[in-house]
């Protein structure tokens, strides 16, 4: 029983705390070292910020949906536990080993479209629904080049499966045998944490949108699911692109972190290198450019299966 | 009976499961906007997803996850749209034809409440090597073909078609700019258009003085 239930919810709350905290002080390492003056330090500035948050008055708009409006960020953290969940660190040490859990991500990145919608709905402010509705416009994009990519690394696997996906890049990782995947995938994730250059969600051009109306422990809760989500994200990837756990001389769980580490920075470098895109414009590259090219990488894959 | 091979944990996540999605169920009547129901619609749908986990339908069930969340956000959005109630934050009655509903609800709990407790149900144990998805694949995928290809088709089709009728970007030019009705006769004023006042045209060649 412990070893069923109470082991895979710890090692989650595990990965939750210290993934939050790695991409925040990763996210001020990059910061500056880009030439950004970071205030306090760098390793105790993340806490401090959770511990000021923490103290703050919860703002009140005026007749919001206090229920979906607390919930949705609360939900979006769970969202990311979820995706955490399904990530394997070796062939045995993974939380929820599902049959269908590349399927299980692709449901958590639309289930954050309903929660990412309801954020900004529920607020009952100008800014935020516009930024809830901005989101919807644009998710959908995200989570069709998502869909094709992750069924073109199921397709060498033949299973629906992270730990299968993983032992089929035993000779070749996926990230050489579909070129095209890890980009697009990529592009997915900073859309769905709406970070960086597609932050469009809560951009600043809508004073923080869904989340402009947020402070103190909602604030908290809301920074820390987007920074999880990145994090659960970035150890997708790694499984479907990089291959997992595999690799010489270190044991699987540290090759694991070492590339999940890997593609954080180069999203959080993205995130501060690349400037926010125009919702419109996001849109015509999502369908004209970027789906097209999610179709020949998936066609790149199952040409690649079939050989 | 058969000898149970599963936990006092899953009979009790059943319960729960059951009981969040009659509850949600319930609420999308009792609640007063288009976006709120549809997510207790989407809770109910998920509830339902993961009891189908339980039953070993592990495709299935997460597949409801998705399409669900996909379709309850699409269709609280276009409840707002067509409804002109701007956000559905505004409160609004969820029921109409009360009395045909009513009629209507308790005529099919009774004819599905004696389907559960009448009917003799199957009685035919998963087998121990059962693979669910690939199972389901080969279902898909073999006898099913021709059913699921040209559904797929006509729904794919019916996407299309969708976004070009819902394109800025149309045979008669942008979306943005306005249209005009064309004239009865050629180079005529636009059929069905209201007469203005003069304030209101200011750039037309064509101006009607009603003194």
């Amino acid at each position: 029983m412990f070893s069923e239930l109470f082991l895979p919810v710890l090692m989650v709350i595990f990965m939750l705390v210290v993934g939050g905290y790695a991409v925040a002080v990763l996210d001020r390492l990059v910061a500056s070292a880009l030439g950004t003056p970071q205030a306090g330090g760098i390793w105790l500035a993340p806490m401090a910020r959770g511990a000021w948050l923490l103290t703050q008055h919860a703002n009140a708009t005026e007749a919001p949906d206090w229920r979906a409006w607390r919930l949705a960020p609360a939900l979006y953290l769970a969202l990311a536990a979820g995706g955490l969940a399904v990530v394997p660190w070796s062939a045995s040490l993974v939380a929820t080993d599902l049959v269908t859990s590349v399927v299980l991500w692709g449901s958590v990145e639309a289930l954050a479209t309903v929660v990412i919608f309801l954020h900004g709905w529920s607020a009952n402010s100008l800014l935020a629904l516009i930024g809830g509705y901005r989101y919807v416009a644009l998710g959908l994009s995200y989570i069709l080049i998502s869909m094709f990519v992750l069924i073109g690394v199921a397709l060498p696997a033949e299973s629906l499966q992270f730990t299968q996906v993983v032992a089929s890049q035993e000779g070749l990782w996926n990230v050489i045998r579909q070129p095209l995947g890890l980009p697009l995938f990529l592009i997915v994730g900073l859309g769905m944490t709406f970070w960086g250059p597609l932050n469009l969600a809560d951009s600043t051009d809508l004073a923080g949108g869904t989340a402009s109306e947020i402070s103190g422990p909602p604030r908290l809760v809301w920074d820390m699911a987007r920074a999880t989500m990145l994090v659960a994200f970035s150890g997708v990837a790694a499984t479907a692109f990089l291959g997992g756990w595999l690799g010489p001389w270190l044991p699987g769980p540290l090759w694991m972190s070492l590339k999940m580490l890997a593609v954080l920075s180069v999203l959080l470098l993205l995130g501060r290198l690349l400037p926010r895109l125009a919702p419109e414009r996001c849109v015509t590259l999502m369908w004209v450019v970027l789906l097209p090219l999610s179709f020949i990488d998936l066609v790149w894959a199952g040409i690649g299966a079939l050989l | 009976m058969e000898s149970m091979n599963h936990g006092l944990g899953v009979d009790i996540a059943f319960l729960l499961l059951a009981t969040l999605a009659v509850v949600t169920g319930w609420r999308v009547f009792r609640t007063d906007s288009m976006v709120r129901a549809s997510f207790f619609l989407l809770v109910s749908f998920i509830a339902v997803g993961v009891i189908m986990i339980l039953l070993a339908a592990e495709y299935l069930g997460v597949a409801m996850f998705f399409m669900m969340a996909v379709e309850m956000t699409v269709m609280a959005l276009f409840m707002v749209m067509f409804m002109m109630n701007p956000a559905g934050l505004n409160p609004m009655n969820m029921v109409h034809q009360e009395r045909i509903a009513i009629g209507a609800g308790v005529a099919g709990f009774l004819v599905l409440g004696a389907m559960a407790l009448l009917a003799t149900f199957p009685d035919q144990p998963v087998p121990a090597g059962l693979d669910p998805v690939r199972s389901l694949g080969n279902e898909m995928l073999g006898d099913s073909m021709l059913i699921f290809e040209s559904a797929g088709l006509v729904l794919l089709t019916t996407m299309i078609g969708v976004v070009v009728l819902s394109s800025h970007r149309g045979r008669y030019g942008a979306a943005a700019e306005g249209s005009m009705p064309p004239g009865l006769e050629p180079g005529g004023d636009p059929a069905g258009k209201p007469e203005e006042d003069e304030a209101g045209e200011g750039g037309h060649h064509h101006h009607h003085h009603h003194h």
